[in-house]
């Protein structure tokens, strides 16, 4: 009957149990696939050198993309990550050559952010803008910023640590690596070990009845769309210091890097499943994916191709097993 | 009817879960001209056979005989190709299409490669009218209709693509009593015109009106088949619970007396003069600790809406919630720090289906529980005990809410507030399509909780419901509180009546 949805006399059968165990894992799956893959078809694709590559190829992503999963935790998105990242790094550099004493302008880039993506939730949560509609309007607030503040030129003052954390080194170790690492902990830690990161997923798997429990919903999707935000202001800050200057579309492209890398990891778009462990898997696919096609002899003007290839396979299987989940 | 060769037999059916039978032995037929009611608690097996019928499963022991020859059916499609449809309880129709679009939803006549839309609009007429709905224009779209003419769309739907058969579950659980009506009506004219009906439901008293014969399943296998003429709700209730019922026999048939013991105390919660535009208008009422009120209404009468206010859930525009003489404020988070809980009328709105009992359970308290950083092992203990203080089965808090039947997933939602007891306990719909057993136990815990001082506003739609604890009871109908019964004997008429006077006068 539809009001026993799961009749007690009815378990869950070894069908059902195998498909939720391979939407955990299918991503898993995937990543062991591709580094066999491209283990076997080249030589310098199995190598300590080229590991440290991968990660450090993918470390801009990995700030970004600890933002992006508490927003898909709690069923919204962010499309202005990118272009706030990018106006962060401009920010910095603008006030760095305005004289502002260090480390201000990398404060004052980290609190434009931040305030850019406290409009985002409020829009979100407040006004009752679907996220997508008020992100996209960021996206071009954001990068019209970008282009005023800079008018359209291109700069090279930098904030020291900027320079440090993007292309410095400690031990024989990016600092880079390192500053990726530690969010992406960070990230880890508030999701799985706080009452807030409880509240992000309750507030994602159904916000009806998260409110209904006390949940200040709203104040929770503001708060991801802040941390989208600050994460993004983060990896802007550090990546002008790895491109060695800011320009004004810096980052733009990052994208659809940032929100595939989330969602091949498994996180579901529709909220409350999910988290940092899966965003980690999904940007080594994505790195792998990215680096192994240059190592083989694939036709270059092929790899945007494949890899909107893999991604669209990601959602789709994303969808299916969301569907799944009501049925 | 001129023959008496059932339409379809089942054979000695049974089907396996896992390690659980949840049918067996069963022997089961329906007639051309007969309305054939099924009848059971919850997990007695009425879904799993209601599933074979219709062909959603495919595998399972024994044989099914449909006009004299064996088949057996590969899935629902092939059963309507057949000519045996199912009428869900949750209704698979589209509002924002016409009536006409909605009967003849994917399977639109064409001519000459495009929708031959004359005649999807003259059979649908026809049908309609055929079924005692002329007055419906089907070139509206069918949000602008009430439910029971969503559910007379789906009949309609069924009848024209031939359905011989038709599987109606629980088909007037969203219907008013008029709506409830007509639905009956029109279920014996099916069979009287030929087809033949299984009917589910757990509403004894339709039951025994529509049925011809009844089958009554217990734990997966066949108790009885009786003929509807020579039974009555008493026995099919024994029949299905196998037990002595007792109390809950008594509210079944209607007739309780409410008693006002608590008029003297202090009120625990007072509303006055509440009002908001279209959903209730100045609503009076006071609620005393260990009392269970009563609140009854049709659906759209502004009941429901009435309990979200208490909760902070709606702001009214005119009037004052007090609880123990103080404003209780806007929005839940204040409200259950005050000592209010709430239960939705809707299960689904309510609980996280995914996540695991105790996550459910122990979201309102997670700062009491544990402060800033959730403690898994606390919470697990804190839900265990409630857990199994109102007997959800099985006691298992890692458990998904999800793999709960419906019964047991309502008392995961009122184990939730008794973490901390509630001064207020606002519970809507709490027995909503449950069966006998599981009512009497929610039941059961609401006056566990009035005894030990809580106020329970108990509101519903069902007057079983409300009849099955309430100490006093009041009546609303569009937004107004519009009759009181204290210390008297209410019978389900009478609530009725109170409720739909004007209605039932119009008629």
């Amino acid at each position: 009957m539809a009001n026993e949805p799961h009749d007690p006399n009815n378990p869950p059968s070894r069908w059902r149990t195998f498909l939720a165990k391979s939407r955990e894992f299918a991503p898993v799956w995937t990543l062991l696939a591709l580094i066999l893959f491209f283990s076997v078809y080249s030589d310098s694709f199995l190598t300590l050198e080229n590991a440290a590559n991968i990660l450090n190829q993918v470390a801009l992503l990995a700030i970004m993309g600890t933002g992006i999963t508490f927003v898909l935790l709690t069923a919204q998105i962010d499309l202005s990550v990118s272009y706030m990242a990018t106006f962060a790094g401009v920010v910095a550099a603008y006030y760095t050559a305005g004289h502002l004493p260090q480390p201000w302008p990398l404060v004052a880039a980290l609190l434009a952010a931040g305030a850019l993506g406290w409009i985002n939730g409020v829009g979100t949560a407040r006004l009752g803008i679907p996220s997508f509609m008020v992100t996209l309007a960021m996206s071009l607030i954001a990068s019209g910023l970008s282009l005023y503040l800079t008018r359209g030129r291109i700069l090279f003052d930098l904030p020291p640590l900027s320079e440090t954390l993007g292309s410095g080194r400690i031990l024989g170790v990016k600092w880079l690596v390192i500053v990726a690492a530690l969010t992406l902990l960070v990230g880890h830690l508030v999701l799985k070990y706080t009452r807030f990161g409880r509240y992000v997923y309750m507030t994602g798997a159904n916000p009806k009845a998260a409110e209904l429990a006390g949940v200040n919903t709203k104040g929770v999707i503001t708060a991801v769309m802040v941390i989208g935000a600050l994460t993004a202001g983060l990896a802007g800050v550090v990546g002008i210091g790895r491109l060695g200057s800011a320009t004004p579309t810096a980052f733009d492209g990052m994208l659809i890097d940032a929100i595939g890398a989330v969602v091949l990891g498994g996180t579901s778009l529709f909220g409350g499943v999910g988290g940092i462990p899966q965003t980690i898997v999904g940007l080594l696919i994505l790195g792998v994916l990215r680096n192994g096609l240059d190592q083989v002899s694939v036709d270059i003007y092929m790899k945007t191709l494949i890899t909107g290839v893999i991604l669209l396979a990601a959602l789709v299987f994303n969808i299916l097993f969301a569907g799944r989940k009501e049925a | 009817m001129e023959t008496t060769a059932p339409l379809l037999e089942l054979h000695h059916v049974a089907k396996r879960f896992g390690g659980i039978q949840a049918l067996s032995g069963i022997d089961f037929d329906v007639r051309r001209g007969e309305v054939h009611a099924l009848v059971g608690e919850n997990g007695a097996g009425k879904s799993t056979m209601m599933k074979i019928l219709a062909g959603v499963i495919p595998d399972y022991e024994g044989e099914m005989v449909w006009q004299g020859r064996p088949v057996r059916l590969r899935n629902p499609r092939h059963a309507l190709d057949l000519g045996i449809a199912m009428i869900h309880q949750e209704l698979s129709v589209m509002p924002e299409l016409t009536v006409a679009e909605n009967i003849f939803l994917g399977r639109q006549p064409l001519r000459g490669g495009v929708v031959d839309w004359p005649r999807i609009f003259r059979e649908a007429e026809a049908i309609l009218a055929e079924l005692g709905f002329a007055h419906v224009n089907v070139r509206e779209p069918l949000e602008r209709y009430p439910l029971g003419v969503h559910q007379l769309t789906e009949i309609a739907r069924a009848l024209t693509s031939g359905a011989e058969l038709i599987i109606m579950d629980e088909p007037t659980s969203a219907l008013s009593p008029m709506e409830t009506r007509h639905l009956l009506e029109l279920t014996r004219n099916l069979a009287r015109s030929g087809k033949a009906v299984v009917y589910i439901s757990h509403f004894l008293e339709e039951v025994t009106w529509v049925a011809d014969r009844v089958t009554v399943l217990r734990d997966g296998r066949k108790i009885a088949t009786l003929e509807a003429g020579t039974t009555d709700k008493q026995e099919l209730v024994r029949l299905m619970l196998g037990k002595e019922a007792a109390f809950f026999e008594e509210s079944y048939m209607g007739g309780r007396t409410v008693v006002d013991r608590h008029a003297a105390s202090q009120p625990v919660l007072v509303v006055e003069g509440l009002t908001r535009p279209r959903t209730f208008t100045d609503v009076h009422l006071q609620l005393h600790p260990g009392e269970i009120l009563g609140l009854y209404g049709l659906i759209g009468s502004g009941h429901f809406e009435l309990g979200e206010a208490v909760y902070g859930l709606l702001k009214p525009t005119a009037g004052r919630i007090l609880l123990e003489g103080r404003p209780v404020g806007v929005g839940p988070r204040r409200a259950i720090d005050r000592g209010v809980a709430y239960v939705p009328p809707s299960r689904r709105a309510g609980l996280f289906l995914e996540k695991p009992i105790y996550q459910n359970v122990t979201l309102p308290w997670l700062a009491q529980i544990s402060g800033l950083v959730p403690q898994i092992p606390r919470e697990v203990a804190v839900t265990d005990e409630v857990i199994r203080r109102v007997g959800v089965r099985p006691p298992d808090p890692l458990k998904e809410v999800v793999f709960l039947s419906g019964g047991n997933q309502q008392k995961v939602a009122i184990a939730r507030w008794l973490v901390e007891p509630p001064k207020v306990f606002v519970v809507s719909e709490p027995t909503r399509g449950m069966d006998v057993g599981a009512k009497e136990e929610v039941m059961k815990i609401l006056r566990e909780l009035s005894q030990a001082g809580v106020g329970v506003l108990l509101i519903s739609s069902e007057p079983e419901t409300v009849l099955a604890a309430s100490e006093r009871i009041l009546v609303m109908a569009k937004g107004r509180i519009v009759r009181e019964f204290v210390g008297e004997t209410v019978t389900k008429e009478q609530l009725l009546h109170a409720a739909a006077g004007e209605l039932a006068e119009a008629r």
